[in-house]
């Protein structure tokens, strides 16, 4: 067991070595290479010509094309048999180059151009093996080859350039395409892949005889392009084959039937949203009997009164710290929570995690990074805070599922969050010296709270009097209950049908539509610490002297955050914003290990992944994929706007 | 006379006194949260000392010396039936550590590249690489798995002939597909955030370097390396604790494969068969979260350093 474990690594480390290795190589060498343009521009025109014949050797001798390249004696021998014509190729070539490097006058120019790389080409063509020997048809090669060579010609002609070299390139690359792509292999005759290597060959040598030799500006703009070329080439052949092709075939493959056989256009599509679990709107009418609805159109009406008030006194309904603001906010989030929980469906679901997960990671990040801004031990409390982002999804899921876990009610809960709510219950509805205590605490507390909005009321501050009163309504609700004014208590605990108490434990991740929101709950947790440290960053970094300004003019604390700090950091709140949005869109790992979709949890990346990977409906799986992408691509256009300005 | 000289002054330190509780209102909030923020942590840790009977019985707070045992660290570790957590920490570096190091070297050339080699189209290509930063990695899943599985063809419209682009590997189920596709994911980010620092490096450094005749290999390999340490080791960490804790790629790439599968899977797997394996899931989300956290505690500034320049410019 130990030694296959220890087999396995060791055989991983060298695939690793050995790749990073060889492509290092490659890259070291590529770049020694183009060091000499500059200093030893012969000794580069024959290697670098030497390398594109080698290229072309290799081709031909490593997709066993030509005689002599399959040996059929194994180990060295095949090597040698594989490898004679690309080294072949490479010198001849390469001799080409250096004599069109030294040589200016044009006749000797031409001639070893033409014949030179004609020749080469006519000797690979030569060795082609009969089974692969083109079938061409004249005409076609004829006209695909002045159609190619038409296009880079045109484009000169169109910016003002000789056509000439473009024409030249056109023609060779036409005439590869038109004599081996085009027809059928191994019908041919030997004259023909004679001619079919030998003219690209000669059409090369022509162009690169009648371009005069580099000059020193020419060498430095070959030495920076050919660099540019070598330092990109790597991340863009990544980017290309693991980012941009992908994503155009998944567009293409959500335009397939779920074979990829059939070409059926956006039915894929109709199919999601026809899907009732995509978008459930046939429950809307119980959004009028929820409570959270009301609470929040209340507060809205909250806003509009008191934003008709200030818009008389400032000209604004509402500004940053005005009274409006709170009551809008907290009346906002209800009314959509309260829609969120009545239509239900994947996409539904989609829209309340952004909504939910951005607001409260980014305000409960913005108000720690207050909080802790200058207090003691605010590095250790930050840590705390921010530890969540080292923990994988699925750890904080599984880390969740253990404060969630509900149990019967006979038996004690061991899960956190449903021990503190079956508590609350056995607190509120006993009758000992404890319940009392926290009684009279809640009363206090509340009482202080009603003291200090009347205070600020009849100051004149209504706007910081805001806050406090949510407090108070909030915590006059819960004395309410706990006094058992109505409903006898607050908490976990119900009476069975012979009037004894019994437990109540919430099943957080199995009762919809709540359980949408504890799932959240634990991306909020992880993506807090994100957004605390880039908005603490940012809050350190406002100008000192803008605050003792606002000081000295009178301006205090909650002042100050509000209309000087806030407006300041308001790009790096938007910055955490579209981060989290695009990372909330793509939310999969904690839905897929804590409820896999079920119990009206399903998202959009949960839902695609079971359609491509365990249906095997590549269409729709594939048409799931591209709605993410869509839903993210606004995003994408702010943050290049966003990029251009900066730049 | 003194009287009514002293009750304002006796009021004035009964309301100073509440006014300081109130002010110390913001620090208790804070540590309040601090301690909720923690709770979920705490209570996984101190789960996974205890034996299956007594979590399943009582709360982790009920717990005592008693208590503690190091069985479900011993079973992960040596007695799991499928396989054992250790193989899975080995899949997880041979995942992590290429997909680290590999994205690091590429990304630092092209920001390189970006920054100070001239060329034409150099911003637009810049832009277009980094606004690639926003793609979710859902979108390209399929086409990555399907050139896995059998490789990449093209069949060219008209002519009719099939192209093979990239051969069939067999890379399906191997933990080199899992970091080739970090590795391309990783590569816009990567860019963006070494180029922000290496474009920032003083330009006379550069223009001296260029009149001694230096090229621009000599200048990448002894100037630009040495002095971006710093952002290297900042991307390092990001992206080793990414990789580290990726279940998207690693379950899509690598997931029906026993020897290939990453922490991640061993664990989602676990907590997937319902009530037989959960006294064991504490334990071994805690083992897979300690590299992580070891990392992240030990070299916490440098992470922080890393999401900050990637974030907030200027």
């Amino acid at each position: 067991m130990v030694g296959d474990i220890a087999g396995k690594f060791v055989s991983t480390l060298i695939t690793v070595v050995i790749a990073v290795a060889v492509s290092g190589g490659v890259w070291v060498g590529a770049n020694l290479l183009f060091n000499q343009v500059r200093t030893a521009y012969v000794r580069y025109r024959a290697l670098a010509w030497g390398a594109c014949g080698f290229g072309v050797g290799v081709l031909f001798s490593g997709n066993q094309i030509t005689a002599g390249s399959i040996s059929d004696g194994g180990g060295l021998s095949s090597f040698g048999a594989w490898v004679w014509l690309p080294l072949v190729t490479a010198v001849a070539v390469g001799a080409v180059g250096a004599v069109l490097a030294v040589i200016t006058e044009p006749l000797i120019r031409h001639v070893v151009g033409v014949i030179g790389l004609g020749a080469a080409g006519g000797v690979l063509g030569g060795l082609v093996r009969s089974e692969w020997r083109p079938d061409v048809a004249p005409v076609a090669l004829i006209v695909i080859t002045l159609v190619v060579a038409a296009i880079p010609a045109a484009t000169a002609i169109v910016t003002r350039r000789d056509p000439l070299p473009g024409a030249l390139s056109g023609a060779a690359l036409g005439w590869v395409i038109g004599a081996w792509g085009v027809p059928d292999l191994g019908d041919g005759s030997s004259v023909w892949s004679v001619i079919a290597v030998a003219v690209p060959g000669a059409l090369i040598g022509l162009r690169a005889a009648r371009s005069p030799i580099a000059d020193r500006a020419e060498r430095n703009r070959i030495d920076a392009r050919s660099r540019a070329v070598v330092f990109l080439g790597p991340a863009l052949l990544f980017i290309f084959g693991a980012l941009v092709v992908p994503t155009i075939r998944t567009v293409y493959l959500s335009l397939l039937d779920r074979d990829s056989e059939e070409f059926v256009w956006f039915s894929n599509y109709v199919t999601i949203f026809r899907d009732p679990k995509a978008i459930d709107l046939t429950m809307w009418s119980s959004m009028f009997t929820s409570r959270l609805f009301w609470i929040g159109i209340v507060l809205l009406v909250v806003f509009v009164v008191l934003g008709v008030r200030d818009r008389r006194q400032t000209g604004r309904v509402v500004e940053l710290g005005s009274a409006g603001m709170g009551p809008l906010l907290v009346g906002g989030v209800l009314v959509a929570f309260a829609v969120f929980t009545t239509l239900r469906g994947t996409l539904i679901n989609n829209l309340w995690w952004v909504l939910a997960v951005t607001l409260f990671s980014t305000s409960l990040g913005l108000a720690i990074a207050v909080l802790a801004d200058g207090a003691r031990f605010e590095r250790v409390a930050k840590a705390v805070i921010f530890m969540p982002m080292a923990i994988s999804l699925v750890g904080a899921s599984v880390v969740w599922r253990f404060m969630y876990i509900a149990r019967d009610s006979s038996k004690s809960q061991t899960g956190v969050m449903n021990a503190l709510w079956v508590g609350l219950g056995r607190l509120s509805t006993g009758d000992g010296l404890p319940t009392l205590i926290v009684g009279v605490l809640v009363l206090v507390l509340l009482l202080a709270l009603v003291v200090a909005v009347a205070r600020r009321l009849s100051r004149g501050e209504p706007a910081r009097a805001a806050a406090p009163a949510v407090v108070a309504v909030l915590l006059g609700w819960f004395a309410w209950r706990y006094w058992g004014v109505t409903g006898g208590g607050v908490g976990g605990f119900r009476f069975n049908d012979a009037g004894v108490q019994l437990a109540d434990p919430i099943n957080f991740i199995q009762e919809p539509p709540f359980n949408n929101f504890w799932l959240m709950v634990v991306l909020i947790w992880i993506q807090t610490g994100f957004a605390m440290v880039i908005l603490s960053a940012a809050i350190k970094a406002v100008p000192t002297e803008l605050i003792e300004a606002a000081r000295v003019d009178g301006a205090d604390d909650t002042q100050i955050f509000w209309r000087v700090t806030l407006p300041q950091i308001a790009t790096t709140i938007g910055v955490v914003v579209t981060t989290l949005i695009v990372l909330v869109m793509k939310v999969f790992d904690i839905v897929k290990v804590m409820t896999n979709g079920n119990f009206g949890t399903e998202v959009l990346a949960n839902n695609m992944y079971r359609e491509a990977f365990s249906n095997f409906n590549t269409g729709v799986g594939a048409a799931l994929a591209a709605l993410i992408f869509l839903s993210v691509v606004p995003v994408m256009f702010i943050n290049i706007r966003r990029m251009q300005r900066e730049s | 006379m003194t009287t009514t000289m002293n009750r304002p002054a006796q009021r004035r330190g009964l309301v100073d006194r509440l006014y300081g509780l109130l002010r110390a209102i913001p620090t208790w909030v804070l540590w309040t949260i601090v301690v909720i923020w923690s709770l979920p942590s705490v209570s996984l840790f101190l789960n996974s000392w205890r034996a299956r009977d007594a979590q399943r019985n009582s709360g982790w707070w009920t717990i005592g010396p008693d208590d503690l045992t190091l069985a479900n660290y011993d079973y992960i570790f040596n007695a799991s039936a499928a396989s054992t957590i250790g193989e899975s920490l080995l899949s997880s570096m041979a995942i992590a550590v290429p997909a680290t190091i590999i994205p690091i070297a590429i990304a630092t050339f092209a920001a390189y590249a970006f920054a100070w080699i001239d060329f034409k189209g150099r911003k637009v290509l810049f832009i277009a690489t980094v606004s690639l930063l926003a793609i979710p990695l859902q979108v390209a899943l399929i086409p990555l798995l399907q050139m896995y599985v059998s490789g990449a063809h093209f069949t060219i419209p008209w002519l009719d002939k099939t192209v093979t682009i990239v051969p069939d590997f067999d890379l399906v189920n191997t933990s080199t597909a899992v970091w080739l596709t970090h590795t391309g994911f990783a590569l816009p980010f990567a860019i963006f955030l070494l180029h922000n620092y290496i474009s920032s490096l003083p330009r006379d450094v550069f223009e001296a370097a260029r009149i001694d005749g230096a090229d621009h290999f000599t200048i990448f390999w002894r100037l630009v390396l040495p002095l971006s340490v710093p952002v290297l080791a900042a991307f390092g960490i990001f992206q080793f604790l990414w990789t580290w804790n990726d279940f998207l790629i690693a379950n899509t790439m690598a997931g029906t494969n026993p020897e290939a599968r990453p922490t991640t899977i061993f664990i989602a797997t676990l907590a997937g068969d319902f009530g037989s394996n959960e006294h064991l899931l504490p334990a071994a989300a805690f083992v897979q979260a300690f590299i992580p956290l070891v990392v992240f505690f030990a070299l916490q500034r440098y992470f922080v350093r890393g999401l900050l320049a990637g974030s907030v410019k200027g």
